[in-house]
């Protein structure tokens, strides 16, 4: 008899989502993106991967100097040669690899001028002052832009911001939103209650923690953002962590303050109504108005588009989670665990919110394809990630400026397309692979 | 059910003044001075800020615009902080007010040292270069005018002691000499002393304020009497309806707004009036035409089209319809010509010149709706047609059509009225993307201009509105779904 394997709810879906064929195929496209995302320098770049220059093997890509001191093993004598200067397509060599786009994103090509169409020939002025159609190898396959930049190379490295963007701000949208989707969920209104004598710390707490964690810290703050993203964060986390531990105190004092009898008396602390009151007032508002005042406001760095993309879209994946939580609170295994008497947190994160995460899920895959096509929107209009870097978004942008571009509009539509496409199908074969009975009627 | 629509009214009011507050907070927290927008921009030169005049047209326009109160009822501050800064010229100046203080723990002599500041850089703008005065020295004096100018920017103590000297050295030589190095002895040695006494640890204790008249205040009730609005000189308050004057037309934001919502409003409505037309007879039909041909094309179609990015569409059709090298057959921006309507025009008549310029706008506002639209149609008619009530009516021997239109559609348009009701918010919202390519004057377009141009009251105006009329589409819709199913009211009445 046939060993069979024990049965995973996770292989189960896994065979119920391969069996729809258009998100087989999307998973498919989207590995394949992923993987030009984190390849990107090394498909497309103006350096080339190797080359074999007067004996010596040199690897301009993968370099982070500026230049090389390169010594003639013939006549001894030492040339320097600085990577950004150097035109590394004419130089006179042994062996060259050079990477599948031979152009990097945002810069000039000078030689062939902007708005070049791919149908074009590329030519180029060679060292003897001739004009010399380009080989196929450095040609502008989709044409270059309103800078003389490639669109081509525009377009792989573009794949790296709007996936990361995508992703990043939906993982943060995801951790926010499942915490307090679940704590909203499991809690209610009437799950936790706090002695009077903690209430009465609690106030003090809020405005202490925030006094000494961000109001004294202001200057600190402020220098922080005008040197660098990552050194503001890291003062901001340490703030926050301020403030928590602040509030935890005056919370503990509170405590210690309620073992008087007349400051003993339990009150509901009600999380749901908070949460939801929150919740609420985050979807009154059209997401795309709110992301682009605020991406206006903020400095333009493709962190604060993350952060922003991600505290707008929570709410959506909070919801589910709540709404989940709720169904599942009331189930046998939950009760039998709080019998048990385990703890709410570990009920939480390893009873409930397997279960519960399943229509998170979902949300997810959709919330990354909506996230793209915020980013793009935001850097259509030229606000968001800072001026250097190339999205899909602004060299749809340039398109819209020079109708005759047709290559700048068709190339990034289709690539935003292909993978607001793909992440919407695999949200929907998730759907259907999860849940049969959230399956439309015969679909 | 009448108290669960007052209850649900009731809710209504706190999460609308949360959004109100959401939109002041976003904008007070925005970068850069309100007051630079407001000036012309001729005054904004930093030659023209070091003019007395313009100087003193500052601070009063700041009293008067209301930017001088603090920004809440209740603020928390250090025992170091300085009150009532928000009078001073330049906002970069309250800043520095405010760190010096904070780190010397003296707001008095830092008041006192601004002050001197203050009353330096006037008396350097009196000198009056007479004959005594040759090439170098009056290169000097300008010079020691723009050290002078920056120098209430400055908060690092060393920056300030390296402008002071320098200031020093372009001053030697001058006929007036003696009494500008006078000055700048005072300043430092006011500055010394804050230093020198510091009190740092009042920076550490904090402060509650409480104040009357603040800026949020004045916002809601305007800036005359409180409950009548009498003698109001700016704004009544929005409590009134009044939303101020915007920074950049200077005219009343309020009637300004309503012009653009007019635009988003009639876009919005015909494209979903033109979607619903489109998408109920293909939701039906396909429901009827169930997993045939006709209804796996149209769903992969629709999907394809739902998936297409808006302004990627958008700019496609301008690409090939609006392009004098393809075919021009639409104006590519706009609403109506140039020149506007002619005068006398009625209301047919402006239609009929507005249309070109509407077809594109429309056909890339509607397309992505067909895709939900039908879908839901599609789904709510399935399943109406499985219920035995449908049976029935076959089996009376009723026609297929009058089965379907009369009897089984009725029923399955529960969820498309409904939908109906959220789409007042997003009429209100504009598409921003599409109304900002197209250049169609409507709500969009004016909240990315207004954040732009950093055009504050309508800026708030417009979040305020859309949350407002986006709570108000929320509720219509509850309240319908609870007029339609009355098993919801009737829920939450058991609860």
């Amino acid at each position: 008899m046939k060993e069979e394997k024990a049965f995973s709810y996770r292989r189960y879906v896994w065979r119920r989502f391969k069996k729809n064929k258009p998100a087989l195929v999307s998973l498919y496209i989207l590995i394949f993106l992923s993987l030009v995302a984190i390849l990107a320098p090394v498909i497309a770049n103006e350096y080339p991967l190797y080359i074999r220059y007067k004996g010596h093997h040199l690897f301009p890509a993968f370099s982070n100097k500026s230049n090389y001191i390169i010594k003639d093993h013939e006549t001894g004598e030492e040339e320097k040669i600085q990577l950004d200067l150097t035109d590394w397509k004419q130089l006179d060599a042994g062996l060259v690899v050079w990477p599948l786009i031979t152009y990097s994103p945002g810069k000039s090509d000078r030689l062939n001028g902007i708005y070049t169409s791919p149908a074009a020939n590329n030519s180029y002025v060679n060292s003897q002052g001739d004009t010399v159609v380009t080989k196929a190898k450095f040609r502008h396959w989709l044409g270059t832009g309103k800078f003389a930049d490639d669109v081509a190379s525009g377009l792989i490295h573009g794949t790296r911001i709007s996936l990361t963007i995508g992703i990043a701000s939906m993982l943060i949208a995801s951790l926010i939103g499942l915490f307090l989707g679940s704590v909203a969920g499991y809690y209610g209104d009437d799950g936790i209650k706090m002695k009077l004598g903690q209430w009465i710390g609690i106030f003090p707490g809020l405005l202490l923690g925030y006094f000494y964690a961000f109001q004294v810290r202001e200057y600190t703050l402020r220098d922080a953002i005008n040197e660098s993203s990552w050194l503001f964060m890291a003062h901001f986390i340490f703030s926050l962590f301020l403030f928590m531990a602040i509030l935890a105190a005056c919370w503990g004092t509170g405590t210690l303050l309620s073992k008087l009898s007349l400051f003993s008396r339990s009150y509901r602390v009600p999380a749901d109504g908070i949460i939801s009151r929150l919740i609420e007032i985050l979807t009154a508002l059209p997401k795309i108005i709110l992301i682009i005042t605020i991406a206006a406001i903020a400095t333009r760095s493709m962190l604060n588009v993350i952060l922003i993309i991600g505290f707008t879209y929570w709410t959506g994946i909070a919801r589910l989670v709540r709404a989940e939580t709720l169904r599942v609170k009331h189930l046998d295994y939950v009760q039998a665990a709080r019998a048990g008497g385990l703890s709410p947190m570990r009920i939480i994160s390893r009873h409930a919110l397997p279960n519960t995460i399943g229509p998170a899920f979902i949300s997810i895959a959709f919330g990354v394809a909506s996230a793209i096509l915020a980013e793009s929107s935001l850097s259509f209009l030229n606000i968001g990630v800072p001026d250097d870097i190339v999205t899909w978004g602004k060299l749809l942008s340039a398109g819209k400026e020079n109708y005759k571009a047709w290559w700048l509009v068709v190339f990034p539509g289709l690539a935003i397309f292909i993978t607001v496409t793909a992440y919407n199908l695999i949200g929907e074969g998730l759907r259907d692979a999860l849940d049969p009975k959230l399956k439309q009627d015969g679909n | 059910m009448l108290t669960y629509i007052a209850k649900r009214i009731l809710l209504f009011i706190p999460t609308l003044v949360a959004i109100t507050l959401l939109g002041f907070i976003l904008i007070s927290s925005a970068p850069g001075d309100p007051l630079d927008v407001v000036v012309p921009t001729s005054e904004n030169t930093p030659e023209m800020k070091d003019n007395p005049s313009i100087r003193e047209k500052r601070i009063r326009l700041r009293k008067e615009l209301g930017l001088d109160l603090p920004l809440f009822y209740v603020s928390i501050k250090s025992l170091a902080s300085p009150d009532s800064i928000g009078g001073v010229e330049e906002k970069a100046h309250q800043y520095t007010i405010r760190r010096l203080s904070d780190e010397t723990g003296n707001p008095a002599l830092i008041w006192k040292y601004y002050r001197l500041i203050g009353t330096f850089r006037t008396s350097l703008n009196a000198i009056e270069p007479d004959s005594q005065y040759t090439e170098t020295m009056l290169n000097q004096l300008v010079d020691a005018k723009s050290f002078a100018y920056i120098l209430p920017n400055l908060y690092n103590r060393n920056d300030i002691a390296f402008q002071l000297s320098a200031l020093r050295d372009k001053t030697k030589g001058l006929p007036e000499q003696q009494s500008i190095h006078n000055s700048l002895n005072t300043l430092e040695t006011t500055l010394g002393e804050a230093y020198t006494n510091a009190n740092k640890w009042r920076s550490y204790i904090p402060v509650i304020r409480f104040h009357g008249l603040n800026q949020y205040h004045r916002w809601l009730f305007g800036d005359g009497n409180m409950f009548t609005g009498k003698g109001a000189r700016y704004s009544k308050g929005i409590i009134r309806g009044d939303f101020g004057k915007s920074y950049t037309t200077k005219f009343p934001v309020a009637k300004g707004l309503a012009g653009k919502l007019g635009w988003s409003i009639i876009l919005t409505l015909i494209s979903v009036l033109m979607g619903y037309l489109v998408s109920i007879p293909l939701g039906v039909i396909a429901a009827q035409k169930k997993d045939r041909l006709f209804d796996r094309l149209s769903s992969v179609a629709l999907y394809v089209l739902y998936s297409l990015p808006n302004f990627f569409v958008a700019t496609l059709l301008l690409m090939l319809f609006s392009n004098p090298d393809q075919w021009n057959w639409f104006p590519s921006s706009g609403v109506k010509p140039l020149q506007g309507y002619p005068s006398g025009a009625n209301l047919l008549e402006r239609i009929s010149i507005s249309l070109p310029f509407l077809v594109m706008p429309i056909i890339a506002y509607t397309y992505s709706t067909f895709a939900f639209l039908s879908r839901t149609m599609r789904v709510a008619m399935l399943e109406v047609l499985s219920q035995d009530y449908i049976r029935t009516a076959r089996a009376k021997g009723l026609k297929e059509s009058v089965v379907i239109w009369k009897h089984a559609l009725k029923n399955s348009l529960l969820p498309i009225i409904t939908i109906f009701a959220n789409v007042f918010p997003a009429a209100v919202g504009g598409s921003v993307i599409l109304e900002a390519i197209f250049t169609i004057p409507g709500m969009g377009l004016e909240t990315v201009q207004a954040v732009f141009s950093k055009n504050y009251p309508v800026i708030i105006a417009i979040f305020t509105l859309t949350g407002m009329l986006t709570i108000v589409g929320y509720l219509i819709s509850d309240i319908l779904y609870a007029v339609v199913d009355p098993r919801i009211s009737f829920k939450s009445k058991k609860s």
